[in-house]
């Protein structure tokens, strides 16, 4: 796992970089988590997404978006994504607990996902993610 | 200032057509030299794309709130004919009507200060925070209603008083909304969250009237030097993001399909009278008439606990007014000689009527609409009036807040949320929050300062300055 929070004077700016797609997507899920909900999250309860969209930023778009409906709907803060890609298809597994709000209260609601500084980049070591979620 | 912006008065600049290609009409943004100094360069960008779009009219415009946002800058507005027009999520943002309301209490500052409990039941009172829930169930029937209705389904179901109505933009209620282009999954997200405050910068207030500019219409509006009031500050919840979510999705294939060429991609957008413009213009005002009911819902606990409190009168605490500033509304404006019907965005700016206007209280159609500019924790908040020259200048529209200057990650590392707390205490202002982080993240000192901010539209003259109020008791979320 490998993200950091850069400095963003409205919103929380997060980049990350990782050998694979699959690993940059759960990483930049995880900073999404840590947003939200803080450091100590555990896991126990499992959901899966999957889906399509025609390039890796709306699919990554696409996932973090769903990700927010089911923690939100389902009242659900996540340890841990595993994510499959292949091609413009995506499953992800994710493993979490129910928001408990003592331990869970230490974040920020983050609104939405846009295409706002959002860009996945590839090179000789992997790939690179610079994204900015709304709060 | 930046190399190709020009100025042309003394808090006047505008962006010539020619910033970048295919700007269809030029930029203009009203701001003071000490502003300028910490304006971004990336928001001047985002004021010339949005000149890019088709059907935009007279000028891309932005408040002295300018900053870098997704799409439209914050601080952005921008009107569009309906013939030729298009309009974008990016000109509203995820948190469709995020808003300001003030009501009055009959309580002086002695009869509060100080008053921990106060703060501890209103907090108590108003769910906040992340993940937070509402107490009210709200069953699927009048979530629909909530949606059409607005505070008019909130005043109804018991939340508030009918006078509340005449003193919320459009009556708390926009009528073109249809809750048929909701998604399942908003209406999901909007179940549980009606009258829950949010986090972020949102909060509820208890302030004083401290400075009273304008008596005549201080007067009009129902405001004293010394009195308590309350200020509420939230939107549209999870059902507000989930719609802009959505239809960004659907407005990416629009713009497509309707050969819309954009320099930014965050810009999607439909022509205003296509069939995708249609529907996100109904589903966005459903979004709009769900923060009403909500600021409503709020409205109503916090009157709830000051009434038993300091045994009060429940309708001895009317409402200012209720605003709205991240919305798209249509609208009629004076443009080339004629009235016409128009498409106006604002993306953290505040509608800013002046008199004679349509939808201003028949009682303030002498004065202008009042407007509502919250400030952060530790600084004041102001109501001003709208003028006429904002209906000249910026088809009535003016600032909606102080603006960021310091990014949430350095106030965590710079600033500890209990000594701010501490300090505001020792200025006599009680803070609660669900955790310090919530603190740190929006204290005064990550804001730029909202008296510069109102002080250059009252100069300019898109809104003029009434009263000056202070936060001593602060619910943030």
């Amino acid at each position: 796992m490998s993200f950091e929070e850069i400095s963003h004077t409205a919103d929380v700016r997060i980049q990350a970089q990782a050998p694979t797609r699959n690993e940059l997507f759960s990483d930049a899920f995880t900073a999404l988590m840590q947003v939200m909900y803080g450091p100590d999250r555990k896991g126990g309860q499992h959901r899966e997404i999957a889906l399509s969209a025609e390039d890796d930023e709306a699919l990554l778009r696409d996932f973090l978006s769903e990700v927010l409906f089911i923690s939100e709907v389902d009242g659900l803060v996540f340890v841990q994504a595993t994510v499959m890609i292949d091609g413009h298809t995506l499953v992800a597994h994710l493993d979490g607990e129910p928001f408990d709000r003592n331990r869970h209260s230490f974040g920020t609601e983050v609104k939405g996902i846009s295409y706002s500084g959002l860009a996945i980049t590839r090179d000789a070591n992997g790939y690179m993610l610079d994204i900015v979620f709304d709060v | 200032m930046i190399d190709g912006v020009k100025r042309i008065g003394l808090y006047e600049w505008e962006v010539p057509v020619g910033f970048i290609p295919h700007m269809r009409v030029p930029g203009r943004f009203f701001l003071s030299e000490s502003l300028g100094r910490i304006l971004e360069p990336g928001a001047v960008q985002q004021l010339a794309n949005v000149a890019t779009l088709p059907g935009i009219i007279r000028h891309s415009l932005a408040m002295p709130d300018i900053h870098w946002g997704y799409g439209f800058p914050i601080g952005g507005v921008a009107a569009f004919s309906l013939a030729e027009g298009v309009i974008s999520p990016g000109g509203v943002g995820f948190d469709i009507n995020c808003g300001v309301r003030l009501f009055t209490t009959p309580l002086a500052e002695k009869d509060i200060a100080g008053r921990r409990d106060l703060v501890d039941e209103l907090y108590n009172a108003v769910p906040t925070g992340v993940g937070a829930k509402s107490p009210v169930k709200v069953s699927s029937g009048s979530l629909d209603s909530m949606m059409m209705n607005g505070a008019r389904w909130a005043v109804k179901a018991g939340y508030g008083l009918p006078g509340d109505l005449e003193r919320c933009e459009d009556k708390g209620c926009m009528k073109q909304a249809d809750s048929s282009h909701v998604s399942a999954k908003a209406k999901q997200r909007g179940v549980p969250q009606g009258g829950t405050l949010g986090s972020g910068n949102h909060f509820l207030e208890m302030q004083v009237v401290r400075e009273i500019y304008d008596p005549e219409a201080a007067q009009a509006f129902g405001l004293a030097s010394g009195q308590v009031c309350c200020m509420i500050h939230c939107g549209s919840r999870g059902l507000g993001h989930q719609v802009c979510t959505d239809h960004l999705k659907t407005l990416e294939l629009a713009t497509k399909k309707y050969h819309i060429t954009l320099p930014d991609r965050q810009l999607a957008c439909a022509p205003i009278l296509s069939p995708e413009g249609k529907a996100y213009f109904g589903a966005m005002a459903a979004a709009a008439n769900y923060a009403w009911a909500n600021r409503q819902m709020i409205t109503h606990a916090a009157r709830t606990v000051l009434a038993k409190k300091f045994g009060i009168d429940y309708d001895g605490m009317p409402l200012v007014y209720d605003v709205a500033h991240n919305v798209a509304k249509r609208e009629e404006h004076q443009y080339e000689g004629k009235r016409e019907d128009v498409c106006v965005h604002r993306k953290g700016a505040t509608r800013a009527f002046g008199p004679g206007a349509s939808d201003i209280p028949a009682d303030l159609a002498r004065i202008g609409q009042p407007v509502i500019i919250p400030g952060s924790m530790g600084t004041s908040s102001y109501v001003l009036k709208g003028t006429r020259t904002a209906m000249e200048k910026t088809f009535g529209s003016t600032c909606h807040g102080a603006g960021r200057i310091m990014s949430r990650s350095q106030a965590k590392k710079q600033l500890s949320g209990k000594e701010i707390a501490a300090g505001l205490l020792r200025m006599g202002i009680i803070v609660r929050a669900p955790n310090e982080n919530a603190i740190a993240d929006e204290a005064p000192e990550v804001y730029k300062s909202s008296d510069e901010v109102v002080n250059v539209v009252h100069e300019v003259g898109i809104s003029r300055l009434v009263a000056r109020l202070s936060p001593i008791g602060v619910i943030k979320g």
